[in-house]
């Protein structure tokens, strides 16, 4: 399946927040798992609201998170 | 395997609607050789007890499911969940639509020509507008709860 244009640095950022797990990460941006597991792997693209909470999880802006990569 | 609790819960609908309704419409077409009043009467009680069986396996199950899974259960759908459900649900009313389409024009064609529902049907079932009708319903409903599965299993 191709991947969707926004990429984003949440296993980067999770790795540097001491190992996060996306359990923890989803429970604290109030989704599942597989939801987090997917926003990973370009396979869904989150609102802007998930995007922003998950950005302040990690205490950074959102462009840092995420980027638009329509060309990867 | 790797699921969420809403794709359990997919699973335990498609799997309960495939079993139950599958068991219903063997039996409906079991009845065509039966005189039409005795299995008019067998059909209705056979839909009786399909949908309370369907309510009963559901309930349990479900309830069942969301017992192990506390926090998932309180969570519900997320907005993944919400998308995918969507997409099944064009899905399933597309092949509700088709199925309603191709009783409406059985109807038509009954209507103004009376012979071709005993010239042309190879199965003489009673009610058979109404069986059409609940098998386009539950069609779709499979139709809807697979593709969520598929969805899932994408990891969309």
């Amino acid at each position: 399946m191709a991947m969707l244009p926004i990429n984003n640095s949440i296993r980067e950022k999770r790795f540097f927040a001491d190992e996060m797990t996306q359990q923890e990460l989803a429970d604290l941006v109030g989704v599942t798992r597989q939801t987090i597991m997917a926003i990973e792997k370009r396979k869904y693209s989150p609102s802007l609201e998930v995007a922003f909470k998950i950005a302040e999880v990690f205490n950074t802006h959102l462009e840092d998170v995420f980027q638009y990569r329509p060309d990867e | 395997m790797d699921m969420s609790f809403k794709e359990k819960s997919t699973w335990i609908s498609f799997f309960s609607t495939v079993a139950i309704f599958g068991y219903y419409f063997w039996q409906i077409i079991g009845l065509s050789g039966l005189p039409k009043e005795e299995s008019a009467e067998q059909v209705l009680s056979l839909l009786i007890y399909v949908v309370i069986l369907t309510v009963i396996v559901e309930t349990l199950f479900q309830a069942m499911l969301s017992a192990t899974n506390h926090k998932a259960a309180a969570l519900g759908a997320d907005e993944r969940d919400k998308l995918l459900e969507y997409k099944s649900s064009q899905i399933g009313y597309t092949v509700l639509s088709i199925g309603v389409l191709i009783v409406l024009g059985r109807l038509i064609t009954i209507e103004y020509n009376p012979g071709f529902a005993d010239h042309m049907s190879s199965v003489q079932i009673p009610m058979l507008t109404a069986h059409m009708l609940m098998a386009s319903f539950i069609l779709s409903e499979v139709m809807r709860f697979g593709s969520l599965i598929v969805f899932y299993r994408k990891g969309m």
